[in-house]
């Protein structure tokens, strides 16, 4: 009987067209990623093969996860068959056991969603086999890989959602039931993700687990793989992982067994609710009614008054219905559940929340409901465009006279709505959540903002969901063509396809910042709107002409009717909607690409490739230095307006005459940009505006030791919009631009294309980040600038008058002329060429540490931490003076700008700070990791790291700048919370570190060789040089600073490099570190150390002998993560603690701790100590680079 | 009058359920008789205007059937053979619905029209219950209810007492016939006495054609003397289907009664009866089969 039922359930599905639909077309995408470029799925980039195991099972697990909403068709339709084709009473009463019919229609269903899978792997295998494909990037085929992500990610996968479907489908009878099960099935995986993405380490077990595809767990073990590790290895079927896959094939399990206990076999299935009985009215009166017809007359009635009742009275009618249905409270329930797992997590930095501001709330709100939301109007335009044909009202309601566009306007009107509660249900969430959290600051009105721009976007995605249905006349291909919508979409993506003008419903992102508001992006967001909103309404009347009357079918029969219905009513809307188009086309594109340089990806691409091939010969050329910079900035906020009048003074500091000036000036993308040079007599040898590139030969060159007067005025402006939010540097308050908007006097590398793959394609040799440092010519340029040393810098800057402008220099005098509001600011040392302009309407904060202003800019909605950053500006002052040195101005400011980006950056005695990352941190929970305090301690610590000893531009000088700043601040936090909380902190340094290496697309360094590789002279340098300083000592590696410091203050050409530093350390740290420093600055080290056991024995005099089985590796690991086993040859901590009273590991006193010689390998090391032992550990801080670092303790066993 | 003129239609798949159709159909009721499949729920489409044939033509009075759709379906009333009802919505509220679909757009209008049909159709006493509940019959009286908004000079229904019990069947007959005094009533059925109870004039139709047209009275007349009556043995019935035209079988107290039509006594055992309706009925159906047969 099973066999019979499953070999018929089986031959069913395989015939249907769907299936080698959905197999085909899923296949051909795995095909397209594993064969080209366009589609990125699995990570196979920069040094991970395209075929690489990790690569393989990952594509595998994300197709499983897309499969997801077609595959619901196979298992949910195996389920449904019967009742959809009205057998179910026929198949109820042959004698066939419940299990064999349940067994036979899930294991068929459940198959040919594996096919389906296997027919994805074969497309993604005949992918990594076609002929073009460049040969570097493929290794063997993993067959092993494949196998291993069929068996684990994939059956286990389909098994789990086929049976949750299956349970749906067969309790709830109905197709419906089973949509709303996947909905809460996706909702469950985005939270998963939720709590997995966003770098909060302590949830991410519990994301691991609740991650029904085994996503999270999978990235849990594999998320610190090297490229090298992703080309070879496999996942472990262990710890969370296996527990990960075990809990959900079981759950699978349980699900079945439920259906099989629930099932019943008959006409009523499982109710819920045990439904009143309808009371037996008897039928209307039984008396013959032969008395005539008398009905009262009534006009029928045609007019624009009675069209409009009767759109709004059927508007209300569709929406009614939906409001009502059971489905749309369970969406929106979901929905909001979903938003709340955003909520609680938004804008976390280092698992600390930041205060609920109303436009983080929006954004959450966008995220959590992006995909939902057009997955809801999807589903409903199907249900709305069929619900008078589905309950067989549609002949009744056809034959009424009533034109078209009413029940199609009101379908879409219904939508609308649907897309406001939804919203407004969010928003209403949105300030309950900030209530709570005690954040009062409630900003209704702008809530309303963010529903209006959202309503018109997804109300677009509707009106084509809905047309889309009127066209296919057929509801199960209407939502294939909406998900065939979305696939194309997301192919334009993956093909760089981005400009608006030819993506239906979309539009510039509209950026929004407490500082600046919506600035004039939304301007943009809505002519595009407006755009496709003319285009909407031609497809709408389209829809009206096919709109399906009474039992018309095919195309030839409804384009008939169209014909027939196309009256001058319809043309005249048609006409309007496509002239419409047309015009806001022109006008669109003349703003995005007329007032706008559009740049496809490809062109981006390319033309950074020409640069390089063009202009890399003159990188190195003899040219002046800049040593005087005065410029007069004015900015027109309101307009979006810079206007510079720049002065430099450039000296020829070289020993031959310079007759050739290279001149490197920004290509803005606003075409409304102007630069004009004006400097000594000369003639164009090459001028490339496109590059900004510029080649001047001068008429009497420039004589060594001479000096020559260079000027430039610029002006920019942003008006209108462009294709993507541009000029974000220029806003309505909040204007933040540096000095790389200024000429400049060489080759600039950092246009050239990093990724290997991409320069290989361009025929470009491999990426050169940063010269090697042994090039002295290299040595000759710091980080900063390539044509200048230090210089004296003067602005006068001017803005509106309600807004303050600063840059850095001590203000001088400050005036109002002719309504505009100006600053005059002087710099009476030599700084480096690295300049700030800012303006913004700014409450100003003041306060002084000895002699020196200290001054901070903040946006009056942002009061939240001001006081905190003005401690961390004493502390880190207090720290740095005492062990470093002098600080070398008389003010420090610290400046806020808006959301637009989220980094602080530090020039001379001026700190510009994002909004994001530290002004709206909410700090009230004394566990937090107080990042306000580490940033800025970070930023004043580069007052001493680039502003006063800073680096050759060659490998390893952001270990001179950012390394040593990340020390210094986390000594100042370290100093401030203790060594106890520093830990929270490195852990996720650690965990960032490791996962940054994982994702390197070109060589690891060693930290002395680090090519502005953040994970590693930020990430790694946190957990390596606070290692450091417990090891040789705060004091020596503080006086190796310092001596180093003092050794290159200020200093001219040729600068220092990393080994100056890291002798300097060498000479403080003793011969016992020697090996220590190699393995932290020159060689990329990993430990793995375990306590593999610890035991103890209580001594006659009441003291405990610990005995510790320990196991100590190292491994050298090279650019690519290869790894090589070397010998233990450092001391290592171990530490044996005592029981903490409250449990708490942090708080456990240790009774032992010492860093002590460890042989390599395995050994036993035994101590005597003085308390009951509770627990031993070899590394117990994880203080060194350990991959796993949970398996460094171990609990004593008390013999 | 409504006037059908040469009206064919063939579906997609081969089926050919309308082919050169003309019939005239004047006021009052015209009973359209036929078997499943027939072609008559196409041809009441085709009038309803909710399906366009591959050719000829529709006119109702001045009114060009097939070109100004949305005139006729000013003046129709349409009740199709299956239709359904928002199960959870009162029969008051759905009627109310249909009034303003139908253009009936000023409330107190409205609110008079739909308690009368409500009571016209003698569902008044039920109308605030939801349709889900209704029975078979009540259902059908409220289609008619929805059919005769807006005073329709056309009204079509589509095999209305299928499925009704003999009283409701009455009952519903009863209501058509007092519409039909006034307008052009077309009423389909594959139900021999629905037509001969009510229906002054009628057509059959058969396999997509029009196989006779005419007042019942008269098409029974032409039968008058042919139509004859024999119990016989079960087990001869295929011989006597291959000797004769046997209109119809019937079993009647465990035998087996045929109707044969012929021009004179077939042979002994056979008795005259007078024709009704059914005769002729089946007198067609059998002559279009064998029309196809030959």
């Amino acid at each position: 009987m099973f066999r019979e039922i499953f070999r018929f359930e089986l031959r069913q599905q395989l015939r249907s067209p769907l299936f080698w639909l959905v197999a085909v077309a899923l296949a051909a995408l795995a095909f397209g990623a594993a064969s080209s470029d366009t589609i990125q799925i699995g990570g196979g980039v920069g040094n991970v093969h395209r075929n690489a195991p990790m690569v393989v099972i990952t594509m595998l697990a994300f197709f499983s996860v897309l499969g997801l909403f077609l595959i619901t068709i196979f298992v949910a339709g195996a389920a449904l068959r019967d009742f959809g084709a009205n057998t179910a009473e026929l198949m109820f009463a042959t004698p066939m056991s419940r299990g064999a019919y349940l067994g036979g229609r899930f294991a068929a269903g459940w198959l040919v969603s594996v096919v389906v899978l296997v027919v994805v792997a074969i497309g993604m295998w005949l992918g990594s086999m076609m002929p073009w494909l460049d040969p570097a990037r493929l290794g063997p085929t993993p067959w092993r890989a494949y196998g291993w992500a069929l068996a684990v990610v994939v059956l286990p996968n389909l098994f789990f959602i086929g049976a949750l479907l299956f349970l749906l489908a067969t309790l709830t009878r109905s197709m419906l039931g089973t949509y709303i099960g996947v909905i809460a099935f996706f909702v469950l995986w985005q939270i998963a993700l939720v709590t997995l993405g966003n770098g909060n380490i302590e949830h991410q077990t519990v994301g691991a687990i609740i991650d029904p595809f085994g996503l999270g767990a999978l990235d849990l073990a594999t998320r610190y793989w090297t490229p090298s590790d992703q080309n070879v290895r496999i996942p472990e079927l262990a710890g969370m992982l296996l527990g990960n896959r075990g809990l959900w094939l079981a759950a699978g399990a349980g699900l079945l067994a439920a259906t099989f206990l629930l099932f019943k076999p008959d006409r009523e299935g499982l109710r819920w609710f045990r439904r009143r009985k309808h009371s037996n009215v008897p039928d209307a009166v039984p008396t013959i009614n032969v008395a005539p017809i008398v009905l009262p007359v009534v006009a029928l009635r045609s007019g624009f008054v009675a069209r409009s009742r009767q759109f709004r009275k059927l508007a209300w009618f569709d929406t009614r219905f939906v409001l009502r249905g059971v489905p749309f409270l369970v969406m929106l329930a979901f929905g909001l559940a979903n938003l709340g797992g955003s909520l609680a997590f938004s804008g976390e930095i280092y698992g600390t929340s930041v205060w609920p501001v109303t436009h983080l709330m929006a954004r959450a709100m966008d995220t959590s409901f992006t995909w939902l939301l057009p997955f809801v109007l999807a589903f409903y335009a199907g249900e709305l465009v069929w619900r008078e044909r589905d309950r067989r009202v549609g002949e009744v309601v056809d034959a009424f006279p009533m034109p078209d566009w009413i029940p199609l306007l009101s379908k879409v009107c219904a939508l609308a709505v649907v897309t406001v509660l939804f919203l407004a249900a969010g928003s209403l969430f949105c300030m309950a959540y900030q209530l709570l959290r005690g954040y009062h600051h409630l900003q209704p009105l702008l809530y309303l903002q963010f529903i209006g721009l959202d309503l018109l976007s997804f109300l677009l995605f509707g009106i084509l969901a809905v047309v889309l249905q009127v066209w296919a006349n057929n509801k199960f291909v209407g939502y294939a063509l909406v998900v065939a919508f979305f696939v194309a979409m997301i192919a334009l993506s993956q093909f760089h396809l981005s400009d608006h003008l030819y993506r239906y419903g979309s539009a510039p992102a509209t950026p929004y910042s407490d500082m600046n508001g919506f600035g004039s992006f939304w301007i943009g967001t809505l002519w595009f709107r407006a755009y496709w909103y003319c285009f909407a309404i031609a497809l709408l009347v389209s829809a009206a002409l096919y709109w399906v009357r009474g039992t018309t079918s095919g195309w030839r029969a409804r384009g008939r009717v169209a014909l027939q219905r196309f009256g001058w009513p319809a043309r005249g809307v048609l006409v309007a909607a496509i002239a419409g188009f047309i015009a806001l086309g022109i006008f669109n594109f003349h703003n995005t690409h007329g007032l706008y340089h559009y740049q496809t990806y490809d062109e981006g691409q390319r033309l950074q490739a020409n640069y390089e091939k063009d202009y890399r010969k003159y990188m190195g050329m003899a040219q002046p230095r800049i040593t005087d910079v005065k410029v007069n900035v004015a900015m027109y906020p309101a307009r979006r307006r810079v206007d510079i009048d720049g002065h430099y003074v450039l000296v020829n500091r070289h020993a031959k005459p310079i007759d050739e000036l290279l001149v490197q000036l920004p290509v803005p993308d606003t075409r409304e940009a102007r630069i004009d040079l004006d400097f000594p007599a000369h003639t164009v040898e090459h001028a490339d505006p496109k590059q900004g590139f510029y080649l001047y030969k001068l008429a009497t060159p420039l004589a060594p030791g001479a000096s020559m007067d260079f000027g430039f005025r610029m002006h920019v402006a942003y008006d209108g919009f462009s294709n993507e939010p541009a000029g974000e540097q220029f806003v309505h308050n909040g204007t933040f631009f540096d000095s790389f908007a200024f000429p400049h006097f060489c080759y600039d590398r950092s246009r050239e294309l990093s990724d290997n793959n991409d320069r290989r394609k361009y025929g470009l040799g491999p990426a050169q980040r940063l010269p090697k440092r042994d090039d002295a010519a290299a040595h000759g340029n710091n980080l900063i600038s390539c044509d200048a040393d230090w210089v004296h810098f003067e602005a006068t800057l001017s803005t509106s008058p309600d807004q303050i402008a600063l840059a850095p220099g001590y203000l001088q005098k400050e005036w109002t002329e002719g309504g505009r509001r100006y600053f005059h600011y002087v710099q009476d040392t030599p700084i480096l060429d690295f300049f700030s302009f800012q303006s913004a309407r700014y409450e100003v904060a003041r306060e002084k540490w000895h002699d020196v202003n200290l001054e901070i800019y903040y946006d009056p909605q942002h009061p939240y931490n001001v006081q905190r950053m003005f401690k961390a500006m004493r502390l880190s002052l207090d720290y740095y003076t005492q062990h470093f040195g002098p600080y070398q101005f008389r003010q420090l400011r610290i400046l806020e700008f808006p959301d637009y980006a989220s980094f602080a950056q530090s020039f001379a005695n001026t700190v510009p700070f994002s909004e994001s990352i530290g002004f709206i941190a909410d700090l009230r929970k004394p566990t937090d990791i107080d990042y306000v305090t580490y940033v800025t301690a970070h930023e004043i610590g580069h007052q001493w790291w680039v502003h006063q000893a800073i680096g050759a531009d060659v490998q390893g000088v952001t270990m001179l700048d950012e390394s040593v700043a990340q020390y210094s601040a986390l000594m100042v936090m370290k100093h401030l919370y203790g060594p106890t909380k520093m830990r929270k902190f490195l852990k996720y340094e650690l965990d960032r570190y490791l996962g940054g290496r994982a994702g390197e697309r070109v060589e690891e360094m060693p930290l002395a060789l680090v090519e502005n590789q953040p994970y590693i002279h930020y990430r790694k340098a946190s957990v390596i040089f606070y290692a450091l300083a417990d090891y040789i000592g705060e004091d020596k590696v503080n006086a190796a600073l310092r001596t180093w410091l003092d050794k290159v203050k200020f200093q001219q050409p040729p600068y220092t490099d990393t080994r100056e530093l890291i002798a300097d350390l060498r000479a403080v740290a003793g011969p016992e570190y020697q090996n220590l420093i190699t393995d932290f600055f020159d060689k990329i080290t990993l430990f793995d150390n375990r306590m593999v056991s610890a035991t103890a024995k209580k001594l006659a005099d009441g003291k405990y002998e610990v005995t510790m089985h320990v196991h100590a590796a190292k491994y050298y690991a090279d650019g690519k993560g290869k790894e090589t086993r070397a010998r233990v040859d450092i001391p290592i901590e171990i530490g044996v603690f005592a029981e903490a009273k409250d449990g708490v590991e942090q708080d456990e006193k240790p009774l032992y701790l010492a860093k002590v010689p460890v042989k390599d390998g395995d050994s036993t090391i035994t101590v005597t100590v003085d308390g009951k032992p509770y627990e031993a550990g070899i590394d117990p801080f994880n203080e060194l680079v350990d991959r796993v670092s949970n398996d460094n303790r171990a609990p004593v066993t008390i013999e | 009058m409504l006037t059908i003129r040469n009206l064919s239609k063939t579906y997609p798949n081969g089926v050919r359920a309308l082919s050169e159709v003309s019939l005239d159909i004047p006021n009052g009721m015209f009973g359209l008789l036929g078997p499943n499949g027939a072609g008559k729920s196409t041809l009441m489409r085709t009038i309803a205007t909710l399906q366009d044939p591959d050719s000829g033509s529709i006119r109702l009075g001045d009114l060009d059937v097939l070109a100004d759709k949305p005139a006729t379906r000013r003046v129709l009333g349409y009740l199709p053979q299956e239709f359904g009802v928002y199960p959870k919505v009162s029969a008051e509220a759905m009627l109310d619905h249909f009034a303003v679909l139908k253009g009936v757009t000023r409330r107190g209008e409205r609110r008079d029209l739909v308690d009368a049909l409500l009571k016209q159709v003698n569902l008044w006493d039920v109308r605030k219950r939801k349709l889900g509940g209704f029975s078979g019959g009540m259902r059908q009286r409220f289609g008619i209810a929805q059919a005769l908004i807006g005073d329709p000079k056309l009204v079509i229904v589509d095999e209305p007492t299928a499925g009704l019990d003999p009283e409701e069947r009455q009952r519903f007959l009863n209501l058509l016939a007092e519409i039909g005094e006034r307008v052009v009533v077309i009423l389909s059925t594959h139900i021999v006495e629905d037509v001969t109870e009510l229906c002054p004039r009628m057509a059959i139709i058969a396999q997509g054609r029009v196989r006779l047209a005419g007042e019942p009275r008269e098409t029974i007349r032409a039968l008058e003397g042919r139509v004859w009556r024999r119990a016989i043995d079960k087990a001869a019935l295929p011989q006597y289907r291959e000797r004769m035209t046997v209109l119809s079988t019937r079993l009647a107290g465990g035998a087996t009664l045929i109707h044969v039509l012929a021009e004179a006594k077939p042979e002994d055992g056979f008795e005259s009866v007078s024709p009704d309706l059914e005769d002729v009925y089946f007198g067609q159906l059998h002559h279009a089969a064998s029309n196809k047969a030959a």
